[in-house]
């Protein structure tokens, strides 16, 4: 699962996220990916789970590239805690994801394959993405 | 150099409120630079779809009022989530000055290793060149007939008359990698091959 090696800081505030994706919104390296249409907090368990299905309907072919990182920790207080004394523990690590950005890109493997292994990536993730191919892709 | 002639009609405003009006209305805002003066003018988005959604590289003739301007296209910008074009940029270009532009690379034959088992690396879809405008290929043909199973063609491989190329020169273009199963074939043939002299040695042997 991807989480950070090493953090300057055990422990972040929320943030927000406005507006669309300002970087990452373009395909860097692969001729197909998936954007995400919607803003939302992509946990490393599900980029784990659309990573699997994605190298599983492409049966090892090709490449993958993964263009989100979860670097931003997530804290929970325990079950039946009352509120206060403090902020609660690390519990796991999220990629905070604005409209437009491109989560996962492929290549080497025929459009229809490719189209097939990102539907079943997007399943995996909370948010609704869209298929997008490299403009100047020629079959 | 194949050429794409486009017309657009100059903006009488310039700002985000006529450039949002120009998008309603089906156009997209451009700009070209690089001659004496900047120009923005607005073209009909649809007649983008030639120069764009393809990968061949153009010589753009654009007609802005009545006069005729040769240029290149020099960045596009999209909508992040919609991808519609929002801006383009183009750059005039002249005869007696080189062009720098990226031009598509096209392989032509089989390679050896190819037909070996090997599986062919494609590095770059374009490739950087400088040259006259008399000079500008339509794109870069690369013969990969003699590649064998881990040879590869450098940028400073190819050799064109009048460009030159302004890729790194020793970054690979085109390569021939082995894969897995026909690593592990040759495996099992050396295993097998063993096997078959050692059962023979003690034969031999008696």
């Amino acid at each position: 699962m991807l989480q950070p090696k090493k953090s300057k800081y055990r422990k972040q505030q929320k943030g927000k996220m406005k507006g669309n994706a300002q970087r990452g919104h373009e395909l860097a390296f692969g001729s197909f990916g998936i954007k995400a249409l919607e803003e939302a907090w992509i946990t490393g368990r599900q980029i784990e789970a659309a990573r699997q299905a994605v190298t599983r309907y492409m049966k090892r072919e090709g490449q993958i590239w993964i263009k989100i990182f979860p670097d931003k920790p997530v804290t929970k207080k325990p079950a039946e805690v009352r509120m206060g004394k403090g902020k609660g523990a690390p519990e796991y690590f999220v990629a905070p994801v604005t409209p437009g950005r491109i989560l996962f890109e492929a290549d080497g493997v025929p459009l229809e394959v490719a189209k097939e292994a990102l539907r079943l990536a997007a399943q995996k993730l909370p948010i609704t993405t869209k298929f997008i191919v490299r403009k100047d892709y020629v079959e | 150099m194949k050429s794409v002639s486009l017309s657009g009609s100059r903006r009488e405003n310039v700002g985000k409120k006529d450039a949002k009006k120009l998008r309603r209305d089906g156009n997209v805002p451009c700009v070209l630079y690089g001659g004496e003066e900047q120009i923005h003018f607005a073209v009909p988005a649809k007649s983008f779809k030639k120069i764009i959604f393809t990968p061949n590289s153009y010589i753009i003739e654009l007609e802005i009022d009545g006069k005729k301007i040769l240029s290149i296209l020099k960045d596009v910008q999209y909508h992040p989530v919609s991808d519609e074009i929002l801006h383009v940029d183009f750059l005039q270009i002249f005869e007696d000055k080189p062009v720098v532009i990226s031009v598509p690379v096209n392989y032509s034959g089989i390679a050896k290793g190819v037909l070996k088992g090997g599986r062919l690396v494609r590095k770059y879809r374009k490739l950087k060149i400088k040259a006259f405008l008399k000079h500008l290929p339509d794109e870069i043909v690369v013969d990969i007939t003699n590649l064998n199973v881990n040879d590869s063609r450098k940028v400073m491989d190819l050799k064109l008359d009048n460009v030159e190329f302004l890729d790194s020169p020793s970054s690979i273009v085109v390569a021939v990698k082995s894969v897995r199963t026909v690593v592990e074939e040759e495996e099992e043939v050396a295993e097998e091959g063993a096997e078959a002299k050692a059962t023979d040695a003690p034969e031999a042997a008696n």
